[in-house]
């Protein structure tokens, strides 16, 4: 019996010292990870606090303790009648529709790295290239006052074109309100397109070249050769992408639309995080702003709803 | 695993400890640093003024007297340069320090809440032998009023007066009026102007003649600008003021009380001078970079000449009547439109709601207060004043006393007169106008006495300088006007003026659903009426009007107006009542 005891015990310890060692090496591993979980809560979790002051009556310099508690008030101002809907409304719309043009236009980097491929004579290769990446480096604000000086009303194509007296009136390229999606869009493009289309060389400068001397060996031309080649083979790159600039779909950035606006654009310029900060910001709202930027975590959520929803009806696995 | 749990909750718990460190401790530690004995340094005092043009450490000859006499560099903290509205306000007293001393309003519960959230603090302890801070005790209590408190002296108001407040605060110049180039208003023949709207073809003629005379050049009648807007659009508000009225919130009220107008009616003030613009606009009078360009490049084109009509005599007699240009006849001078009442404001007693305050985590209070208090004397009022408000600048330098009058010095005539100058090494370096007082604060109105000359502290009303200040554009714009001496005189002689009694009126602190409210609908009022005047056709105007009307009645427009209507109210109230105060005998 106590022969059994003792050999019960040490089997047990035998255990124990086992598990203690595994618990020893867990705890390595994860202090490995931690300076990564406070980053994260840091950034990711730590402003969800700010949350808070969606529920006060917040007017600086009034320290939030002292500030009134509202509950949901300014939920209710945002909802409170159709004009204030209609507004809500249409930021949504133009963050949707901009972000769905950008999505739209995904294909073109694509296209662009492939041209830039084709060109055989190397230094205008690299020239292209360094041109059409450059614009990428250069902020919005300095994008804008270079559109301001060739685009305002006394720009210079303005001027040009009066000069060749083509227009008797200046047009009025920036301070109007039609196809500013489109215009947004296009100077977007100029900007992104170089730099979008790096990680696609990167591929294709992946791709087996043997595939392509198998290929010429059996007649395919040019056209063939990217046809069957080089676009398949970039495909699983641009899917990633894709799935980045949808996972983005809401942060469309604001530093652009904020350049931009102006009196005269403003109801089809204003994003969802332009609408928050010129809440916020530009009138002094920062409760109510707050209330509004939740907004954007909550559509967020019900995309990702949709998303992992389609993903489980078509391919039958969900994502998250 | 629960080991695991804890630790991971430690970590938690530790990294948002670390982050909220970061934000407490803004705390009251006021007794500590003021305690602590001024060794008559060199100190450097960050002043907070939303008044200022001009942000960093101050130079000139203004900077230089405040140092040999207080050892004070003042470095300025700009809203107005820094951009961003209230953002600047915001996260300065968010972090618990605005500055060493505060010039901002008191308006809309901004002077409440400096007090409660303790950003300013009692000058009481530090007032002993501060002759001039007590002598505007009037206007400290009204300033105590408006900020909640029972007694102390938390700050000063700015542009207090010991004149009437029936009278005009304004110097020979009002602070609003239809300036026209009067050399091309004189080539077109002096036309009859009945009414506003009769200055378009008058500006038609006016605008062809110029640009008849310089060709190449981009002359518009009328160049306008943004930076200001506010509640409404900023340019559009001006021609109201030719006929009395000013605007409060949503509300335009008449000088003497008698009207008071919603900016959306169709029929009001405001709506008319968006259509005049509009109209100017359709006849191509208006500068199309109206819309893009700021005060600073619009002043660029007054000055150069390409502009021809000017809502002030600040913008476009500042920029454009030069010595050099009045001899030969060129200028903006006011025009004689028939019907106008132009609304001028009154002499504050009392001050305005702007004022100077002592921050609360300021070192050396008393010097600080030495330094205000000096701003009040007449010392102070004559070397500092607002840019553009004339005051005569420090004596010896810019004017000296003779036979018992005040009047220039060849230096002053240089700078005030004939386009500036150099200060002389002893006053220190650069020119006159770059050394004016960064702080831009009107302590005393410009047209008070000073009491130890007995002369205005605003050298243009000195009849020394009256009588040479008269050139071949003023004696042509006399001959047209009934031979008046300044357009002050013109407009008194023929009743064209409207002032508005002086009252110290403030207006209360508004909840934050109101200014949540304002904030959404005067964007939609300001792009809007921008629209408007941009319009095509009158029928593009009247449906953008509509869509503005209905916009902003869905945005709760009647709560918001109602609560600007009664202050309109009140300070009509507030201007009886001072009138009464004054005029004594009429009851």
């Amino acid at each position: 019996m106590q022969e059994v005891a003792t050999n019960n015990q040490k089997s047990n310890k035998k255990k124990h010292d086992a598990h203690s060692q595994k618990e020893k090496r867990g705890k390595k591993l994860f202090l490995l990870i931690v300076p990564f979980v406070i980053l994260v809560l840091l950034f990711s979790y730590y402003p969800l606090f700010g949350w808070v002051y969606a529920f006060f009556d917040y007017q600086p310099p009034i320290p939030l303790n002292q500030s009134p508690f509202v509950g949901l008030k300014w939920f209710e101002m945002m909802v409170q009648n159709s004009t204030q809907l209609h507004q809500i409304g249409q930021v949504l719309a133009n963050t949707f529709a901009m972000s769905f043009l950008n999505i739209l236009t995904s294909f073109l980097p694509v296209l662009f790295a492939i041209g830039l491929n084709e060109i055989r004579n190397k230094h205008f290769k690299n020239l292209i290239q360094t041109l059409t990446t450059l614009p990428n480096f250069i902020s919005w604000v300095l994008v804008y006052s270079i559109a301001f000086a060739m685009f305002s009303s006394s720009g210079m194509v303005n001027e040009l074109l009066r000069n060749f007296n083509w227009i008797s009136e200046p047009i009025k390229w920036l301070d109007s309100d039609s196809h500013t999606w489109l215009k947004m869009l296009l100077w977007s493009l100029w900007k992104g397109l170089g730099w979008g289309s790096i990680m696609y060389l990167a591929a294709i400068s992946g791709i087996d070249p043997e595939l392509y001397e198998a290929g010429r060996v059996d007649g395919a031309n040019r056209l063939q050769l990217i046809r069957h080649i080089t676009i398949p083979a970039l495909m699983p790159t641009y899917f990633v992408m894709l799935m980045l600039a949808v996972s983005n779909f809401l942060s469309n950035g604001m530093d652009q639309y904020f350049v931009f606006q102006n009196a005269f654009n403003l109801q089809h310029i204003q994003v969802l995080d332009l609408y928050v900060y010129n809440v916020g910001m530009g009138n002094n709202s920062l409760s109510l702003a707050t209330a509004l930027s939740m907004l954007k975590s909550l559509v967020s959520v019900v995309l990702l709803f949709v998303v992992n929803w389609t993903s489980k009806k078509t391919r039958g696995e969900s994502i998250i | 695993m629960k080991k695991k749990r804890l630790l991971f909750l430690a970590t938690l718990v530790a990294s948002t400890a670390l982050a909220l460190t970061g934000c407490g401790s803004s705390g009251t530690d006021e007794s500590k640093s003021s305690s602590s004995k001024d060794d008559g340094k060199l100190m450097k005092v960050t002043i907070y003024d939303d008044l200022a043009n001009y942000q960093g450490t101050a130079k000139g000859w203004f900077a230089k007297i405040v140092k040999d006499k207080f050892n004070i560099e003042m470095n300025i903290v700009a809203p107005n340069v820094a951009g961003g509205g209230s953002t600047l306000f915001d996260t300065r007293s968010a972090a618990g320090n605005l500055g060493d001393i505060i010039i901002t309003g008191a308006g809309g519960g901004r002077g409440q809440k400096l007090v409660k959230a303790g950003l300013i603090s009692d000058m009481t302890p530090y007032l002993k032998d501060m002759k001039y801070i007590k002598k505007y005790k009037g206007a400290t209590d009204s300033l105590n009023n408006v900020i909640g408190q029972k007694s102390g002296v938390w700050g000063v108001p700015d542009s207090v007066s010991s004149e009437s407040p029936l009278s005009s605060s304004e110097g020979t110049e009002p602070t609003f009026g239809p300036y026209l180039r009067w050399d091309y208003y004189k080539k077109v023949g002096y036309p009859k102007i009945a009414t506003l709207e009769d200055l378009i073809p008058v500006l038609k003629e006016m605008q062809t003649e110029a640009r008849k005379e310089n060709p190449g050049k981009k002359i518009y009648a009328l160049s306008l600008f943004k930076d200001w807007d506010g509640n409404m659009m900023n340019n559009a508000k001006q021609p109201t003021c030719f006929y009395g009225y000013d605007e409060l919130g949503f509300v335009l009220a008449k000088a003497n009380g008698s009207s008071y107008q919603d900016i959306t009616q169709s029929n009001g003030e405001y709506v008319r001078a968006l259509k005049f613009f509009n109209k100017a606009d359709q006849e191509g009078l208006v500068d199309p970079e109206s819309s893009t360009q700021n005060y600073d490049t619009m002043y660029a084109k007054y000055q150069a000449g390409d502009a021809l009509f000017s809502f002030w005599p600040w913008l476009g007699q500042a920029a454009y009547n030069t010595t050099a240009h009045k001899e030969a006849g060129q200028g903006f001078m006011i025009a004689p439109i028939k019907d106008m009442k132009i609304f001028s404001y009154g002499s504050t007693t009392n001050g305005t709601q702007t004022f100077i305050a002592l921050g609360s985590k300021a070192k050396n209070k008393q010097r600080l207060v030495k330094f205000i208090n000096w701003l009040y004397s007449p010392e102070g009022v004559s070397a500092s004043g607002a840019q553009t408000g004339g005051t005569s600048g420090p004596k010896g330098l810019t004017w000296k006393i003779k036979d018992g009058k005040p009047v220039l010095t060849d230096f002053g005539k240089k700078v005030f007169l004939q386009g500036g100058a150099t200060v002389p090494k002893k006053w220190g370096t650069g020119s006159y106008t770059d050394g004016v007082s960064p702080l831009n604060y009107p302590a005393v109105i410009a047209n008070d006495i000073n009491p130890e000359t007995k002369y205005s502290y605003s050298y243009t009303l000195w009849p020394s300088v009256l009588s040479e200040t008269r050139t071949k554009l003023d004696t042509d714009w006399s001959n047209h006007m009934s031979n008046a001496s300044t357009t002050m005189d013109y407009l008194e002689k023929n009743d064209k003026i409207l002032v508005a009694p002086g009252a110290s009126y403030v207006a209360p602190e508004e909840s934050s659903e109101i200014s949540s409210l304002r904030g959404q609908i005067k964007t939609q009022i300001v792009n809007t009426s921008w629209k408007m005047v941009m319009a095509k056709s009158d029928s593009q105007f009247n449906s953008l009007l509509k869509e503005m009307q209905t916009t902003v009645k869905g945005l709760d427009y009647a709560k918001v107006l109602k609560f600007d209507m009664k202050n309109a109210k009140d300070q009509n109230k507030a201007r009886v009542k001072i009138k009464k105060e004054y005029s004594g005998k009429d009851k």
